[in-house]
């Protein structure tokens, strides 16, 4: 994002309160400082030399979720996470960020990814589908993968495997490393174009948002406009819708609840898709979280789980109880990153998380349609 | 040695006993952020480069016992309290003029029960509005104080300014919603009122949290009334040539008790400026929305009993997409860049009278403004959006597009402009504010404003927070 931007969103976004209901972090911190508003009024002020970049304002900083809820419910669509990324990355340059976020920024650079000490994988081959793997599918959630390409497979696609391993680009991005976000975007870009995929499909809601939306905003890198970008969920709600695709019930009467992933609020009209899915699979009752749809809220999943561990846990938390107190004893979601944070906490609340992937590809119904 | 830092560390751990080092901050940036809240004062100063006051301490309490034990310390080190809901008061009443230990009230934001019988609902006082609407919807239920500042506004700071909302012309204002509450008092206790509101068991001192902006006690709790959500919602918007016919239309449909939820008319400025920049509408003359709701029979009907009244005294019907469009947009005009902001100056000047001063109150306070300012190019504007039986408010605000650059004048210059238009309303029957309470913007007005009454609010607040540990400097004390 341009100089002039970054000031223009952070002096409409500094005195503004408007997005606070929505506003996860500040929500389970309670401090004022880390909301949109309190962002914005740092990095303003720090611009008219009322503050430094210090330890204490960088953490403020370090803080935002980057998740988009400020953005999505602006009247005036500011795009103050954008504008936080680019002072970020200001910070970032000048070596005063927090140590973890070189270390990250050192892996994504080295290896495509925090997760593991490997490079990249190669494509699998050459298709007109290319299913995008990233690097929380593999690395944190593996199930989600192998499921995804049955399913694919039960609607007729046999997909090519792109990016296997490596990040999308947002997790470098939102740390403040634009450089090392582009690299990692172009390498997926000639993944794609190797492959020769005239559509590519992901698997959560943070790669659409990455690919279809951050990598021109944020790194100038368009999309190209002869490729298909969707998501998994899409194909197969629109499979189902058309009878193409059908399940059998699992045996599974427990209320349960479809937890909104990480990003989900950032993809337009999505929300009924994943829904209609577990419905169809599952008998019991669905209940639904408080913070859900347009209002979800993120799990640790995003930057917050390496430059604040605390927050990233609270926030993990807060989507288990907003469940657990709507009556839900599964937690269903298909991001592997979302599946992977909410794993590590829900047996403390007595709750099971299931992949909606798995979920459905244990159930795909056999025989003709 | 550092005298105050040593100080502000012994107070600092004291508090951390207290409340727990997590929910203590004196950091900078804290200190920054909880310097300023909504009102066009601190910004403006902020703006200009210019630090401001800064709290010493910043405290996120979890229970009203912790907050007890916050009083005791502030009375022993005669330090004041500032409450903080959501930093939205346009007045200034959440700014910590004297720094001391500001304490935000946002984690004690539990939802505690919700009665669908008795149709209410008990929470705490740090809960963001919008965020208690959403878990009553869930019932099919509403609480019905739908302020501009829902969003990021609590429950306690509705109730310590006597907030308004959209939908107060039937539902009533915050404090007509809240049944009761608990109050830790600047003294350490803790009490509740009686737990309904209409009874006659003494006099009505419940009443005397409400509007004390924080200055007799911090709200921790309170149980308000909620409605079912409505089975329809009828919006039309009418256009009169003449504003005052309009003030005529709105004062026979209360009077008459057809029951709008709201009633909001834009007068000629403000239609041609505010409506057409948020709404797209080029109207001549003065925009007027009607809005009725509930069982759809009743409510189609007092739509059309009121819509006769309006024909009857001139109206044009705009039809329904503007009443529409009005609805659901309705808080757009709040949001940057498109809402009042700096470098401009403004401010809400609004007044409430009772019907038959109203004209003479509205024309009052413009010629106050436009007359008195005209070398700054003022522009002054309003609407009237809550009704009463008995009168309505004006919500006037004045613009000035370039106010000096230098801080300490921009804000005489702001002062200066209130300082007219606050005469011209109680010189004509018109109080200080409706809804927007008081802070330290108004608290100057406050002695003109009761005369004689004054001195025994002054004896009430010195015999409920002997120290003036709350709030200090604000609704004039």
């Amino acid at each position: 994002m341009a100089l002039e931007n970054v000031i223009l969103t952070v002096e409409n976004c500094r005195y503004c309160l408007m997005c606070r209901h929505v506003a996860p972090v500040e929500k389970v911190t309670h401090r004022e400082t880390l909301s949109p508003h309190g962002w914005a009024l740092l990095i303003a002020s720090q611009r008219r030399g009322l503050i430094d970049w210090n330890e204490d304002t960088v953490d403020a900083i370090y803080s935002a979720p980057d998740h988009g809820n400020s953005r999505v419910h602006c009247v005036t669509d500011q795009p103050l996470p954008e504008a936080i990324a680019a002072v970020r990355a200001e910070i970032a340059e000048q070596n005063l960020g927090p140590p973890i976020i070189y270390e990250i920024n050192e892996a994504l650079s080295t290896y495509g990814t925090p997760y593991a000490t490997e490079e990249p994988g190669r494509i699998s081959g050459q298709g007109e589908d290319a299913l995008y793997v990233g690097d929380e599918a593999p690395y944190l959630w593996p199930r989600a993968l192998e499921a995804a390409i049955t399913l694919l497979r039960a609607i007729g696609v046999t997909p090519v495997t792109v990016g296997v391993g490596r990040s999308n680009g947002y997790l470098a991005s939102s740390l403040g490393f634009p450089g090392t976000a582009a690299r990692l975007a172009r390498a997926n870009l000639v993944d794609i174009r190797e492959a020769g995929a005239s559509r590519v499909i992901v698997l959560s809601p943070g790669d659409a948002f990455a690919f279809g939306q951050l990598w021109y905003e944020r790194l100038g890198i368009d999309w190209p406009e002869d490729v298909q970008l969707v998501e998994l969920v899409t194909l197969l709600d629109d499979r189902l819708a058309a009878g193409a695709l059908r399940f059998s019930q699992a045996r599974d009467d427990r209320p349960y609840a479809y937890v909104d992933p990480t990003h989900a609020i950032r993809v337009k009209d999505r929300h009924d898709r994943p829904r209609r899915l577990v419905e169809a699979v599952m008998p019991g009752k669905r209940v639904e979280l408080l913070y859900r749809r347009e209002r979800a809220h993120p799990v640790g999943s995003t930057a917050l789980q390496f430059t604040k561990p605390d927050i990233a846990e609270k926030l993990t938390r807060a989507r288990i109880e907003d469940a657990v107190s709507a009556g839900a004893q599964v937690l269903i979601t298909e991001d592997p990153g979302t599946l992977y944070h909410l794993s590590r906490y829900a047996k403390e609340y007595g709750v099971e998380v299931a992949g909606l992937y798995e979920l459905l590809a244990a159930h795909l119904a056999r025989g003709r349609l | 040695m550092d005298r105050a830092l040593f100080q502000q560390e012994m107070i600092r751990s004291e508090i951390a006993e207290i409340v727990g080092e997590e929910y203590v901050s004196t950091r900078e940036s804290d200190r920054l952020v909880y310097s300023t809240d909504w009102s066009w004062m601190p910004q403006m100063w902020l703006d200009r480069g210019k630090p401001l006051m800064t709290p010493d301490i910043i405290v996120h309490p979890g229970t009203p016992e912790e907050i007890a034990e916050l009083t005791f310390v502030a009375n022993k080190y005669k330090i004041p309290i500032v409450p903080w809901g959501g930093g939205s008061g346009t007045q200034g009443g959440a700014l910590p003029m004297f720094g001391g230990i500001l304490l935000d009230t946002k984690r004690m934001n539990r939802i505690l029960e919700i009665d669908e019988v008795s149709l209410t609902a008990t929470a705490e006082a740090g809960i963001i509005i919008q965020q208690l609407e959403w878990a009553v919807n869930e019932r099919g239920l509403m609480f019905p104080h739908y302020a501009a500042s829902s969003n990021c506004a609590t429950l306690g700071g509705a109730l310590a300014p006597r907030g308004t909302g959209t939908m107060s012309t039937k539902y009533g204002k915050a404090e007509d919603l809240v049944l009761s509450m608990e109050v830790v008092l600047p003294t350490g206790e803790i009490i509740n009122t009686a737990p309904v509101p209409q009874h006659a068991s003494g006099p009505d001192w419940f009443r005397l949290f409400l509007g004390s902006e924080g200055t007799f006690g911090i709200i921790t709790k309170a149980t308000v009334q909620l409605d079912y959500l409505p089975e329809a919602r009828y919006m039309r918007a009418v256009l009169f040539k003449d504003m005052n016919a309009a003030l005529e239309a709105g004062r026979r449909i209360m009077t008459r008790r057809l029951d709008p939820f709201v009633i909001r008319l834009y007068d000629h400025e403000s239609t041609r400026t505010r409506v057409r920049k948020i709404l797209g509408y080029e109207f001549d003359g003065s925009y007027m929305v009607i809005g009725f709701d509930g069982d759809p029979d009743i409510a189609k009907l007092q739509q059309q009993k009121a819509l006769d009244i309006c024909f009857e005294l001139g109206a044009e019907d705009l039809g329904e997409e503007p009443g529409e469009k009005w609805w659901n947009h309705r808080y757009d005009f709040y949001y940057p860049p498109i809402n009042l902001k700096l470098p401009w100056m403004y401010g809400t000047t609004e007044t409430v009278t009772t019907y038959d001063k109203i004209q003479g109150v509205y024309y009052a306070i413009k010629e106050a403004v436009e007359g008195g300012f005209k070398e700054w190019n003022v522009r002054w504007i309003g609407h009237f959006s809550h009704w009463f039986h008995w009168g309505v408010m004006l919500y006037s605000r004045f613009i000035i597009e370039e106010p000096p650059q230098d801080a300490q004048e921009a804000l005489r210059l702001h002062n200066r402009v209130w300082e007219a238009a606050m005469t011209a309303a109680i010189e004509n029957g018109g109080m200080i504010n409706e809804h927007h309470g008081v802070g330290v913007k108004l608290g100057r007005y406050m002695r003109r404003q009761f005369k004689d009454a004054w001195p025994f609010l002054l004896r009430l607040k010195d015999a409920i927070d002997p120290n003036h540990i709350m709030n200090p400097g604000k609704t004039g004390f």
